[in-house]
């Protein structure tokens, strides 16, 4: 041996591992198809994981990394410039409690004027700042730079390239100011709409500095509050013009992530749980299956740790691969999903401890299930091992096997049936994987019917289908011709229109509450708009109004209870008769004479059409176009992004777990085939046909897919029962109850063929292959 | 041996010139050989000479580079893998040297295996097998599984399955190799007896006392050629 030539450690140590090594390369090339499909399972799961890793890790606290990247502000406060010294705020950042703070920044107002067309009209704040680093708020500048002269602005957008477009684009303010935008930015704490250098701030005469504070205590709203106490407690009356809270902006920024948390979760956990036990099945089989190979090796002197390293090494190989190309391929994988997450909040991107555990997790989970089989390999004699190479017999396969053999059913279908029970224990991994398979295809049809039936009841699909507005002077369009009760007659005498509903838009305040809510208004045929009611029943005139449960859960409000509405001096009385669907907290919806109540002239601002069957949404609006140029139709939309997003995950890991199980299942089948080449031989050579052999490994696999559908469906509609309210309650809306109780029998019957279909499908191909074994030199030689 | 074949009769294996290569090695070189109805047939020759590759041809488990395999009137060539197993399952029985018996099953259910594939119900299929078993000997071991049987035993289910069907021709592959001498001796006398009541036999053996004891004919193979033909008189022939 060469490796006994080489002097020092070396020499030993080569001695044992070359061997080894030579044994384990040997084997990898000998069972290249046992290799593959450890390599693609291992590939298959690792994508799962990162993907299912990513998606928890990133819904779990996407909020506070960006957070804690960014040194975000506790509490972002405005004082009137005016009233306080940067002298007596530096007091202020003193304060016991206060762990860093940044500023003053000089806050002025200028407004966008309506002729721009690249930035929404009205005020735009901007912050006078040199830097974007600092000791609390550490702007994330994404693109572009910061202002370095008066003249240069840098503008507050999520990091999405679709905004790109705004560098270099140079703007006036009614004002006077002209700015060119060099960078764009965002601030996890949202400290500003935009920034400018301190001096180009100075010289747009700022009303509000701005001060950013990290407490030591910050985890509840009440420590927010006593750190903001302590650090005002000095300041004249009425410097304080505002505070921001962090933990507001979190559970708005939230609240998209939050939505995903539940679903995620459920996916996530399946997605781990069936990508452990595959794994597990695929390398203890490929060690068992390799127990002649052991003998041989014993016998011809390796020591029985080096037989322990060779089946260790030989299923590490394609682990390995399979493993660092799966780490890739999720991480690309999981991106688009995470930016659905971000929702264009904030960036989330798979953490690389992800990676990291991955990368070393899968090799190490590979590892563990070798290493049970690799162990008891260790422990047998050489002649065991030898004679112990074909399948296992279990008492209780036996006793099947019996009972079939007499069964009224074609033999080749009572010999599948009969082979899951000679290996229980791989029978139970496979089984397992079975089940979880068919319990994600389960609750992913279940969230696709739910979020089908809520997307639209959301969009109102089939009640509106066109929604006309009036066209704004502000934004370049053309007024109306007509007012707004002959707009509404226009709509309804132009052909194909069945039902026309006015909408008005109006800030107003429920007596009690500083904050404004939103109020939508309507008149005219508001019955068939299709709003999904959770409870009570839809307004049927005037003194009515319905809310989101969010709203009345904010208010503290029920059916039946009496609401004050307020706008400017207008007041009316109203009573809550129903509960939507929506999710919003800050909206309810009142009858036109309601409106007329408390803003008698108000006009409506869009109008909302159905249209008969048939009819052609184009033409109407083309008609529209040309009664009105000041009218402008836009076709209602029928999808719901967050319905889309929903299906396009769940369809996506679905896909990813119905294929590993799938694989799974393949594993076995090739197991079995390899285990029982010769008793398929000697069947083949006493008759039994290409297709029959076809049939009996299929069948054997089927049994499992039955099993794993009736066990699978009832998993499936569980998670379904868990994931959805908490995505409901997550969103802030109420389903009504058919959206949850989406399942009857017919689909609860093909679900549980979902089961069948993973096994059928796995077990086909290697199926198809032990049809064409080449019998004759099993049954010659063996 | 009594070889009840009528040389005029009925030809059950006619191989015309049949080749066989894997690749640049060839295992069999242009054999010809017909076998009668009733007649024992013996195919002997050193390892590697193409015995079980002859084997194969005719039972149909592998084809020939080039040459004509007729059995039982079936060109083999004519038929497809379902059209083989179809043929093996109608007219050929098969015992092998290691038995291939199935390990979870009982004897008797291995036996009636074969019969049931080719569509006979289980009972039937059990009281074909209990039948043969009683003629072969092992009645009282039909419960028993592979495993806790001699390997005497072991071979007459393994003839049992072979006959479930009433095959034209018994092929066995060196059906004595792995028994102990009684063993063997015992499968040899049941496979004279098979032959005396009619059974076409051909035998692949290296071993010449079961080829003289149970062949009427043997034939010796050498680098997959026919090497010598030659008819075998044998103690109590008539």
């Amino acid at each position: 041996m060469s490796a006994a030539r080489k002097p020092g450690l070396a020499g030993p140590v080569l001695a044992a591992v070359g061997p080894v090594w030579r044994a384990a390369r040997g084997a990898v090339r000998r069972r290249r198809v046992q290799t593959v499909v450890l390599g693609i399972v291992v590939f298959c799961s690792t994508v799962t994981i990162v993907v299912a890793l990513g998606l928890l890790e990133s819904v779990s606290a996407p909020f506070e990394r960006v957070f804690a990247a960014q040194r975000g502000a506790h509490v972002v406060a405005a004082y009137d410039a005016g009233k306080v010294s940067a002298a007596q705020l530096a007091g202020g950042a003193r304060a016991a409690g206060v762990k860093a703070v940044a500023g003053p920044f000089a806050q002025a107002a200028v407004t966008i004027p309506d002729s721009f067309e690249h930035l929404p009209p009205g005020p735009l704040s901007v912050t006078g700042r040199a830097a974007p680093g600092g000791p609390v708020d550490r702007v994330d500048l994404w693109t572009g730079r910061w202002p370095a002269r008066p003249g240069e602005i840098v503008l507050s957008r999520p990091p999405n390239s679709h905004f790109s477009f705004l560098l270099g684009v140079t703007f006036t303010v009614r004002e006077g100011s002209t700015f060119t935008v060099v960078g764009l930015a965002g601030s996890v704490s949202r400290s500003g709409e935009s920034w400018v250098t301190p001096e180009q701030a100075a010289a747009l005469r700022p009303g509000i500095l701005q001060m950013l504070y990290r407490l030591d205590g910050a985890a509840t709203d009440a420590e927010v509050r006593r750190g903001t106490a302590a650090i005002t407690a000095g300041l004249p009356a009425g410097a304080l013009l505002g505070t921001q809270s962090y933990l507001t902006v979190k559970r708005d920024a939230n609240r998209m992530a939050s939505t995903y948390l539940p679903f995620l979760t459920g996916f996530g956990v399946l997605g781990l749980v069936v990508a452990v036990l595959i794994v597990a099945n695929v390398v203890s089989g490929a060690v068992v299956a390799g127990f002649r190979h052991i003998g041989v090796l014993k016998a011809l002197g390796f020591t029985p740790n080096q037989v322990v390293a060779v089946y260790l090494t030989m299923v590490l190989v394609p682990a390995m691969a399979g493993g660092a190309l799966g780490t890739l391929a999720g991480g690309l994988a999981a991106r688009p999903l995470l930016d659905d997450v971000g929702a264009g909040t904030f960036s989330v991107a798979v953490s690389p401890w992800v990676y990291a555990a991955t990368l070393a997790g899968m090799p190490a989970v590979v590892m563990l299930a070798a290493l049970v089989p690799a162990l008891r390999a260790r422990r047998v004699t050489a002649a065991v091992a030898i004679s112990a190479a074909g399948a296992s017999r279990s008492g209780r396969g036996r006793r099947v096997q019996r009972l079939l053999s007499g069964a009224r059913l074609p033999r080749a279908v009572s010999l599948g049936l009969g082979l899951p029970f000679a290996r229980p224990g791989r029978t139970a991994l496979t089984l397992a994987a079975v089940v979880l398979g068919a319990a994600t295809v389960t609750l992913a049809t279940g969230l696709s019917t739910t979020m089908t039936a809520y997307g639209q009841a959301a969009q109102r699909v089939g009640y509106v289908h066109t929604i006309v507005q009036t066209g704004q002077a502000r934004q370049r369009e053309t007024p109306p011709r007509h007012d707004d009760a002959v707009i509404e007659a226009l709509l309804r005498a132009l052909p194909g229109a069945v039902h026309v509903t006015a909408d008005a838009w109006i800030d107003l305040h429920l007596t009690g509450y500083p904050e404004p809510i939103m109020g939508r208004f309507l008149r005219g045929d508001s019955a068939t708009l299709g709003e999904t009611l959770v409870e009570g029943r839809w307004l049927s005139g005037p003194g009515e109004v319905v809310a989101p449960s969010a709203f009345l859960g904010k208010h503290g409000l029920a059916v039946g209870d009496r609401v004050s509405l307020s706008l400017g001096r207008g007041r009316a009385e109203a009573t809550v008769v129903g509960v939507t669907m929506d999710g919003s907290a800050d909206l309810i919806q009142a009858d036109w004479q309601t409106l007329t109540a408390l803003a008698p002239t108000q006009k409506a601002t869009q109008y909302e059409v159905r249209l008969a069957p048939g009819t052609s949404v184009e033409s109407y609006n083309a008609a529209v176009r040309a009664a009105d140029p000041g009218l402008y139709p836009v076709a209602k939309s029928r999808t719901d992004e967050t319905t889309v997003a929903v299906i396009g995950f769940a369809s996506v890991l679905t896909l990813l777990l119905g294929t590993v199980s799938a694989l799974g299942v393949l594993n076995t089948v090739v197991l079995d085939t390899r285990e029982r080449r010769r008793d398929i031989g000697m069947l083949k050579s006493i008759g039994m046909t290409p297709r029959q052999v076809t049939v009996m490994m299929v069948t054997s696999m089927a049994a499992l897919g039955v099993a794993g559908g009736l066990l699978g469906v009832p998993i499936g509609v569980a998670a379904h029962r868990l994931v959805v309210p908490a995505m409901a309650d997550a969103a802030g809306v109420t389903l009504p109850a058919f959206m949850v109780d989406v399942w009857h029998l017919p689909m609860l019957t093909l679900l549980a063929l979902a089961g069948v279909v993973i096994a059928v499908l796995g077990a086909y191909v290697p199926a198809r292959s032990a049809a064409r074994l080449t019998i004759a030199t099993v049954l010659h030689n063996e | 041996m009594n070889s009840h074949h009528d040389p005029g009769g009925r030809l059950v294996v006619r191989l015309e010139d049949v080749h066989k290569e894997y690749g640049a090695a060839r295992a069999l070189d242009g054999v010809s050989l017909a076998v009668h109805a009733g007649e024992a047939v013996a195919v002997m020759g050193p390892s590697g000479c193409g015995k079980s590759t002859l084997l194969n041809m005719i039972a149909g488990l592998d084809r020939p580079t080039r040459g004509t395999v007729e059995v039982d009137g079936q060109d083999l060539s004519t038929l497809n893998e379902t059209g083989l197993a179809l043929f093996r399952r109608r007219r050929i029985g098969m015992i092998f040297q290691f038995f291939n018996l199935i390990e979870d099953l009982p004897a008797l259910d291995n036996a009636a295996l074969a019969a049931q594939l080719a569509g006979t119900p289980a009972r039937q299929a059990r009281d074909r097998a209990l039948e043969l078993f009683e003629e072969l000997g092992i009645a009282q071991r039909k419960d028993s599984y592979p495993a806790a049987l001699s390997g005497g035993e072991r071979q007459r289910v393994a003839v049992a399955r072979a006959l479930m069907n009433r095959p034209a021709l018994l092929l066995a592959d060196e059906p004595t190799g792995a028994l102990d001498s009684r063993s063997g001796e015992q499968v040899m006398d049941l496979l004279i007896d098979l032959n005396q009541i009619g059974q076409t036999l051909l035998i692949v053996t290296h071993d010449p006392e079961l080829a003289g004891r149970c062949a009427g004919r043997l034939v010796e193979l050498a680098d997959g050629r026919v090497a010598a033909r030659q008819s075998l008189r044998l103690e109590g022939t008539s």
